[in-house]
């Protein structure tokens, strides 16, 4: 096992192994991780720590704090009883950190991560259960947009790859995905009215279909070259609009069907294929 | 257990001279500080420092030997301060919470 | 300190974390180093008197008392600033004659060194430093190794001791070492 594999370990979890306090981030249980740092250096947590990590250390200063924030890591857990400072909680307050304070030593932490970490594992593999031919299915979710609702924009996203994280696929393939949904979804706010999505994912593929309604897109082939943007002065301003997204989300999956029709709408078919575990 | 069972097992890299060794328990940290209130002797000690002082820590706590992860380069006045001090030094590639799940998974449990 | 004829086991309680704070006065080149408890090290220049005091580094430490097993007496170490191994730098310095003295046997020695300076601040007696020796020396159970204790008076010249100092060094600095 190494902390690259992919993770279904959230605060909870963690917090249960470590019999930890919630110092701030009360209200984010749920929180996954996507690994394990433990380090008191946090010039190499800046330099090497990975995003979506769980920080596990000892140096109960403000540093560790940014440099959590800076590396786009979760979660802070500080080690051995050390309290947490007020500058501390403040910065994570702010931030959407999430602190956790435990009596637990940085090996006793491990020991105990591992151990939960073990068991997750165990129980994902029996997800995807041993070699059939038959192709299992893992979860079916349904979701919508409004685009008049512009600040929720990407919600829907977020949300898929929360449960394809909590599901144990590759994180890579799971950050593959949520890009290509992030990318469909902002094509629907800026060009349609509103649209459903769903998401189906097994054991051999993960599928994402948005279909909408909206003016549609009259050339499918001209919207796929990169840089043609069809957004709107306020759109741009927001940061959007470097092009419909399209070709970003072709590089990004493995299969696009577009069918469009103008004055209707647009339905996009992204798929992902899981690749088999390397031995 | 034995030092060489473990540098066995984990595939560890010795930097320093090596000699017989009984381990009991693991201290992760690299804080000075900590080590001084926290490791027991005969610990194995993990750490990221890889500075002169971890010899004159190393010796003061007992530790057993030093496991430097994450790959990190050891200059040569540390390992030539530990070879006169007689503090073992090991070196991994593999990251500290990997270290410490391969310790665990062999049977080191925190003393 | 009260004698008893209790043979003490010592052990670390009241472990408290702060930094010492080293400072220099730039007009007449005095160093002086203190414990400070705040969240944060002080960083800030200011004037006492004649000095104007800036401050030259700042580590992260720790405070300590013991307090024995048995008896329950218990012995604060506020002087103590910090421990240094002797790397044997100066023939002529009795730290060193000590340490190749003791070398065969195993015997590391470490000398206790107090705040500056040294005459404005009280430091450590030996009999405490005689206590720290115990603490170190009992928690080694099967080891073939020992530690001996001695005070930064025995030190030939203290400012150009190359003692490690057991200390954490560069813990800010978002230059990470070579390595993943």
């Amino acid at each position: 096992m190494t902390d690259k594999s992919a993770r279904q370990l959230s605060v909870q979890h963690i917090k249960e192994a470590l019999q930890a306090q919630v110092v701030v981030g009360e209200n984010l249980a749920d929180t996954y991780v996507t690994g394990i740092y433990a380090s008191d250096l946090m010039s190499d947590v800046l330099a090497y720590g990975k995003t979506g990590s769980a920080l596990l250390t000892g140096m109960n200063t403000i540093q560790a704090a940014i440099s959590s924030y800076m590396a786009e890591f979760k979660v802070v857990v500080f080690l051995r009883g050390k309290k947490p400072t007020d500058d501390i909680r403040k910065f994570a307050q702010e931030k959407g950190l999430v602190v956790l304070g435990t009596k637990a030593d940085m090996y006793d932490a491990c020991i105990k991560i591992a151990q939960i970490d073990g068991q997750l594992s165990a129980s994902a593999k029996t997800a995807f259960g041993s070699k059939t031919e038959r192709e299992k299915n893992i979860a079916a979710h349904k979701f919508s947009i409004d685009s008049k609702d512009f600040t929720k924009a990407g919600m829907i996203s977020t949300e898929i790859k929360s449960i394809l994280n909590a599901i144990g696929y590759d994180p890579v393939l799971v950050r593959r995905v949520a890009i290509s949904t992030y990318e469909g979804e902002m094509n629907v706010v800026m060009h349609a009215l509103r649209a459903d999505v769903s998401l189906k994912a097994s054991d051999k593929d993960i599928s994402v279909v948005i279909h909408d309604e909206g003016k549609g897109i009259p050339d499918v082939e001209q919207a796929m070259q990169e840089g043609y943007s069809t957004a709107t002065e306020e759109q741009r301003a927001l940061g959007f609009g470097s092009g419909m997204g399209l070709p970003n989300i072709k590089k990004n999956s493995d299969l696009l069907n577009i069918a469009s029709e103008v004055g209707k709408g647009t339905r996009l078919e992204m798929k992902f294929f899981i690749k088999p575990a390397a031995k | 257990m034995k030092l060489k069972e473990i540098i066995d097992k984990l595939a560890l890299t010795s930097l320093s001279n090596l000699e017989e060794r009984d381990v009991q328990g693991v201290f992760i940290s690299d804080m000075l500080s900590d080590v001084m209130t926290g490791a027991k002797p005969g610990n194995l000690w993990l750490t990221v420092q890889t500075h002169t002082n971890i010899v004159s820590a190393a010796n003061l706590v007992d530790a057993a030997a030093v496991i430097v992860s994450h790959g990190k380069k050891v200059p040569e006045n540390t390992i030539a301060l530990a070879n006169r001090y007689h503090v073992i030094i090991l070196s991994s590639t593999k990251s500290t919470f990997e270290l410490a799940a391969e310790l665990i998974a062999i049977g080191l449990k925190n003393q | 300190m009260p004698k008893t004829s209790c043979r003490h086991t010592w052990e670390m309680i009241n472990i408290h974390y702060g930094f010492i704070v080293t400072e220099k006065c730039y007009t007449c080149e005095k160093i002086s180093t203190y414990y400070s408890f705040e969240d944060r090290p002080p960083l800030d220049e200011y004037r006492e008197g004649e000095h104007f005091w800036n401050v030259m580094e700042s580590a992260q430490s720790f405070r300590f008392d013991f307090k024995c097993r048995a008896c329950g007496q218990i012995v604060p170490f506020d002087e103590l600033m910090g421990l240094m191994m002797c790397t044997g730098c100066d023939e002529e310095c009795q730290v060193e004659k000590l340490q190749k003295k003791h070398a065969a046997e195993r015997t590391w020695i470490y000398v206790a060194f107090g705040f500056l300076p040294t005459d404005e601040h009280r430091q450590l007696s030996r009999e405490k430093i005689s206590i720290l020796e115990d603490f170190f020396n009992q928690r080694r159970k099967s080891s073939t190794s020992r530690i001996k204790i001695v005070s930064q008076e025995l030190v030939k010249k203290y400012a150009t001791c190359f003692g490690e100092v057991i200390k954490d060094v560069d813990m800010l600095s978002l230059k990470p070492s070579e390595g993943k």
